[in-house]
């Protein structure tokens, strides 16, 4: 690992937040589902902001839609080396459940509407495991 | 009772200042009194917003001579807050908590701490956490991730963002208190280093060192000050707690919902106003929000720049002063001292003719609000 990669910037889970981390420590995508109406939400929160509802991390696919995207040509955030993609992806099981991620594609191959399958990956510069995107087989 | 802007100061506009935002503060708070020719005693309110990056109502108000103040309040938050702070100065004075207001922004933004830049490592807290693996932290992406949406959805080009960023230079050149005034033509701008695609450098607000600020008063104070009035005729806002990555429609912002709550409430439309000073962190969010305020349909705003119809002689003038992208970015503050002197016709070469009332928005994506001003009485 290079020391521009130790840099990236890491998480600091709170409470409501550190089911969703230890998730992807297991290597799972899990996001946070209301348990009495059943709606996922993201970011996670203590209670359902639709019905209060006790909420759990649930896990998902992975399978989802390029909302849009970025190609990042200047390194203002230290850790990866530009060019590369962040999306805004929207996750297939519910509409406008979203998730920024990194994509690892050609930044001209990618396409809003394109289908994506999000991998659970180590985070350099510590302990962390992260959702990344790539292409749908 | 009705409250208007009796004042207006600002420090220059640099690139490295060397000195503190208290003392620019200062030096601002002090333009404005002596343009409204109303001494220090006179005030006793202030009111200002930073990022942790500025001097607060109390050690500036202590530099300037006063001992205390009867109200004072400093919100850390971005340019979303700029009409809100306004409009509460105004409800302050009418709620009988002070009689005068200094509204400031105070910041290095230059040489000091830059809002598109982070210092490492970092970990990050909130709902920025999920953001943080990816590097998805600063404006400059976030804003741009919402305008590719916008390419997408209405076969938007680089060449209907860059239409905003050369009419506004151009504005600019006229204002000499702007920072960006050479020349900026359309391929200038297409040639431009990216910064995240669709942005390029052009696309982004240009950032300073600076203050600027305004005083706010009662109708009765207003009576006896150097220049006329500017009166506030109302405002609008709309603040959301989504996250950039949770907004459900990357290609509208937060002017979606403030925009028929200010229109509304004042019972005003677009095409009554003679000016409009709309926030441009990036060209993206002068697009979107020129949408939501009705001054042309979704998926237009390139056309509407290219037929004249933002400039002189067109549908209304917007960001006359070169706005931040060109002027330079006083967190949109500098909008409002705009307003005054046009308001007042006090705008020389580059004065909008007639112009009676103003548009001035705050903010872009899931936060923000506007007022109205007009030179008569409300």
């Amino acid at each position: 690992m290079s020391d521009f990669a130790a840099l990236t910037p890491q998480p600091l889970p709170d409470p409501d937040t550190q089911d969703f981390w230890d998730s992807l420590g297991k290597g799972e995508l899990g996001i946070c589902r209301c348990q009495e109406c059943s709606l996922w939400m993201h970011p996670p929160l203590e209670r359902c902001r639709a019905c209060a509802g006790a909420v759990a991390i649930e896990s998902v696919s992975g399978a989802g839609t390029v909302v849009s995207f970025i190609v990042v040509r200047q390194p203002t955030v230290p850790g990866r080396l530009p060019p590369y993609v962040v999306a805004t992806v929207e996750l297939q099981e519910q509409r406008g459940l979203h998730l920024v991620a990194v994509l690892h594609a050609e930044p001209d191959a990618v396409h809003v509407g394109d289908r994506v399958q999000a991998e659970v990956v180590p985070l350099p510069g510590g302990d962390f495991r992260v959702p990344e995107f790539r292409p749908a087989p | 009772m009705a409250t208007a802007l009796v004042g207006i100061g600002r420090t220059s506009f640099s690139r490295r200042s060397g000195r503190t935002t208290r003392a620019m503060a200062v030096e601002a708070c002090r333009a404005a009194l002596a343009d409204a020719g109303m001494a220090v005693a006179d005030v006793d309110g202030m009111v200002c917003f930073q990022v942790g990056d500025s001097a607060h109502p109390g050690d500036v108000s202590y530099a300037l001579g006063k001992d205390e103040l009867a109200w004072s309040y400093s919100v850390y938050a971005g340019g979303n807050v700029v009409s809100d702070l306004i409009a509460l100065a105004s409800a302050s004075i009418e709620a009988g908590l002070c009689r005068s207001v200094l509204v400031y922004r105070s910041l290095n933004g230059r040489s000091g701490h830059r809002l598109g830049s982070m210092e490492a490592p970092v970990q990050v807290p909130d709902d920025a956490q999920f953001d943080a693996p990816s590097g998805f932290l600063v404006p400059p992406q976030w804003f741009a991730m919402w305008a590719r949406r916008h390419m997408h959805t209405y076969g938007t080009t680089s060449q209907d963002l860059g239409a905003i960023a050369v009419q506004q230079r151009t504005h600019a050149m006229a204002n000499e208190h702007a920072i960006m005034k050479d020349p900026l033509t359309l391929d200038q701008y297409l040639q431009g280093r990216w910064i995240n695609e669709p942005f390029r450098v052009f696309d982004c607000t240009y950032e300073i060192d600076a203050a600027v600020a305004v005083l706010v008063t009662s109708e009765a104070v207003a009576q006896s000050t150097r220049h006329k009035p500017v009166w506030l005729v109302g405002s609008g806002s709309s603040q959301s707690g989504s996250t950039w990555t949770a907004w459900d429609d990357q290609t509208a912002m937060y002017s979606r919902t403030a925009a028929p709550r200010l229109w509304n409430s004042t019972g005003l439309r677009p095409a009554d106003m003679d000016v409009a000073l709309m926030y441009d962190c990036f060209t993206y969010t002068v697009m979107a929000t020129m949408e939501d305020y009705g001054f042309c349909g979704k998926g237009e705003v390139g056309d509407f720049y290219r037929e004249g119809r933002a400039t002189y002689g067109g549908d209304i003038v917007v960001n006359p002063h070169g706005g931040l992208l060109s002027e330079g970015y006083v967190h949109g503050l500098n909008h409002h001292y705009e307003a005054v002197l046009q308001l007042r016709g006090d705008a020389g070469v580059r004065q909008v003719p007639d112009a009676r009332t103003a548009l001035v928005t705050a903010g872009g994506g899931p936060y923000g609000g506007a007022v109205v001003y007009s030179a008569d009485r409300p």
